[in-house]
């Protein structure tokens, strides 16, 4: 099976604190890998290196475009979300004050072309970007489940409906990696049952995910590779069964001794 | 309703173009409108800093300035065509906002803030020093006034600016096509750009947003914008002096926005209008109370920080308002509510 990311030997410091250290592992193209670990554990870190909002300290980080695979490590994040990795954020980074729909076509930006001439003159190709835009943007807040909502202030929405909003944003930059940043955190059993089906939904689109996600019945249930981080370190790495009955992982969750308890 | 808005919006156009000719318009009110549309160019201009990509801009006024003394140097010494003198001045108005920003594109915010500080007091002395090319302090007398000619097209047409009217006129068009300009980039990919750059850059970057390019787009759009509303002003005052554009000028243009609601394209209007009345009436009031002309100031900062404790948002806060009227989103709006009903 291809791979679709490498992650080789990612290090990253802050100060004196090892956020990550060398740590490796593979993303399969078309398949969700999970991401887990305590608090702490350098997770979203992991993320924003990917994602070229931190630069690894040390290691590679190889994206395979279409022109074949480079290493990517140290790109802007708008280079990243260009090549087609786009991500949602843990602590919800939407454009508040903005309506739905304009949040979308924000998203979507990276894939249309009209700039300040375009806008002054109205030209005639300006005028169809804008309506496809608009087009477009509605068909992925119709896959999240947002289209009535598409007028309404970002702000205004509840909880679970932001952290759609933000998969419908990251959605629009048509990527082939997203990343999902503990997308459940907040959410009442139904909606995370919802969440589940979207998430599947996205994997029907060739869209390959990796899930950051401390709801441990989820990752359990929709991961089947799964990449357990603590302290900065990779402990573990495997299929769900293997990961629930490793010694190392159980012990990082629950406390020196609990695995013999 | 919408029939109702309409027939206002055509009655308050009819009024500003009828307005030189009503009979309370002195020369002196003229003076004072065409100033005000002066302003709300500025205001305007200033307004995609800090309204729309959300850098405090505590220098506006130098893209006046550079505006202004282009416009009168190459009037007054080289008898150059207005149709020229404007696009010269803008061009080099908007070189000097991507000079000016350039350094900070790295660095936050606050960091663009204390740039366009130095940069004001930087034009001011260049102004003052540099005698050679602006006659330092004793300033740029005897500008000629605006003069629309069309001889480069060998037509024998040619008209002298000479009374407050035909500026009035002009000043009016030239706050319109500002205006329409700027209400087709908030409603625009850049547009969105750089609200979204305004309320969270990283997530903006995260969107693909190339936060450098769209910054150097804003600064040299709106540097621009001031530097149009400075040429216009040089050779309708016909004098320039390089105290007019200090610190306190831009402070002024920035209680507008402020004023008006950071981001909102009518509110800056609306700020100017306000404000530059106000100046006026201060400017009698305050000498019989037996004060300073300058104590202005203090009641634009005291204003200031009432609008920030009272109503953060300004007078008109929303945001993106263009687009919330423009016939793409009332269609979908139409649309939506449609499916609702159905
Ligand atoms: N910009 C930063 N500067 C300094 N330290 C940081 C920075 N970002 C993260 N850290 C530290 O790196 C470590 C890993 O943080 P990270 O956010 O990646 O953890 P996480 O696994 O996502 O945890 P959580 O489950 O709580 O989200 C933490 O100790 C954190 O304090
Ligand atoms: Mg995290």
């Amino acid at each position: 099976m291809d791979t679709i990311l490498k992650i080789d030997g990612v290090s990253k410091r802050f100060g004196g604190l090892m956020a990550l250290a060398d740590v490796s592992f593979e993303v399969k193209k078309g398949r969700i890998l999970g991401l887990i670990g305590p608090n702490g554990a350098g997770k979203t870190t992991m993320f924003n290196c990917i994602a070229g909002i931190y630069k690894p300290t040390e290691g590679r980080i190889v994206f395979d475009k279409e022109t074949g695979p480079v290493d990517v490590g140290g790109s802007r994040p708008e280079q990243m979300t260009q090549m087609g990795v786009a991500r949602t954020f843990q602590n919800i980074r939407l454009f508040g004050s903005l309506p739905v729909l304009d949040n979308v076509r924000i998203g979507r930006h990276c894939r249309a072309a009209q700039g300040f001439w375009g806008a002054v003159l109205r030209t005639k190709g300006q005028k169809a970007e804008e309506r496809m835009l608009v087009e477009q943007s509605m068909e992925y807040l119709d896959f999240v489940g947002l289209k009535n909502k598409a007028l309404d202030l970002s702000s205004s929405l509840s909880y679970g409906d932001q952290r759609r909003l933000e998969i419908a944003r990251a959605l629009a930059s048509q990527p082939k990696l997203l990343l999902l940043d503990e997308p459940a955190a907040g959410m009442n059993p139904q909606e995370t049952a919802s969440l589940v089906d979207l998430i599947h939904a996205i994997m029907r689109k060739d869209i390959t995910v990796v899930l950051i996600e401390h709801d441990m019945k989820l990752v359990m249930s929709i991961c089947e590779h799964l990449v357990v981080l603590d302290h900065g370190v990779k402990i573990a790495e495997g299929g769900p069964r293997d990961i629930r009955e490793n010694p190392e992982v159980i012990e990082a969750y629950l406390g020196r001794g609990a695995a013999h308890a | 309703m919408t029939g109702n808005k309409t027939a206002l919006k055509l009655l308050g156009l009819a009024a500003l173009l009828a307005f030189p000719v009503l009979p309370f318009s002195s020369e002196y009110v003229m003076h004072v409108a065409v100033l005000i549309m002066v302003y709300a160019v500025l205001a305007m201009g200033l307004n995609v800093l800090p309204g729309f990509c959300n850098l405090l801009d505590l220098g506006y006024v130098g893209f006046y300035g550079i505006g202004a003394y282009t416009a009168g140097i190459l009037a007054l010494n080289h008898n150059v065509s207005f149709w020229l003198i404007v696009p010269g001045a803008i061009a080099l108005g908007a070189l000097c906002g991507m000079l000016r920003g350039a350094p900070t594109l790295r660095l936050s915010g606050d960091y663009f803030a204390i740039v366009t500080f130095g940069f004001t007091e930087l034009v001011v002395l260049f102004l003052t020093n540099e005698i050679w090319l602006t006659r330092g302090p004793l300033g740029l007398p005897g500008i000629p006034p605006i003069a629309l000619s069309l001889e480069f097209l060998g037509i024998d047409w040619r008209y002298d600016f000479l009374s407050e009217i035909p500026y009035y006129y002009l000043g009016l068009a030239m706050v319109g096509a500002v205006y329409v300009v700027m209400c087709r980039i908030e409603d625009s990919r850049l547009g969105r750009a750089w609200l979204a750059i305004k309320e969270d850059p990283l997530a903006a970057a995260s969107c693909g947003i190339n936060l450098m390019a769209y910054k150097t787009v804003a600064f040299a759009f709106s540097a621009g914008v001031g530097a149009l509303a400075g040429c216009f002003m040089a050779q309708w005052s016909m004098f320039l002096a390089p105290d007019v554009f200090k610190f306190w000028e831009s402070f002024l243009v920035l209680c507008m926005i402020v004023l008006g609601g950071l981001g909102n394209i009518n509110g800056a209007i609306v700020g100017a209008v306000v404000l530059i009345a106000l100046g006026e009436v201060l400017r009698v009031l305050l000498p019989k109370l037996g004060l300073p002309a300058e104590t202005r100031f203090l009641v634009y900062g005291l204003i200031m920080i009432l609008i920030m404790r009272f109503k953060p948002g300004g007078f008109f806060p929303t945001i993106a308002a263009t687009s919330k009227k423009s016939r793409l989103i009332l269609d979908l709006k139409a649309r939506l509510q449609a499916e609702r009903a159905g």
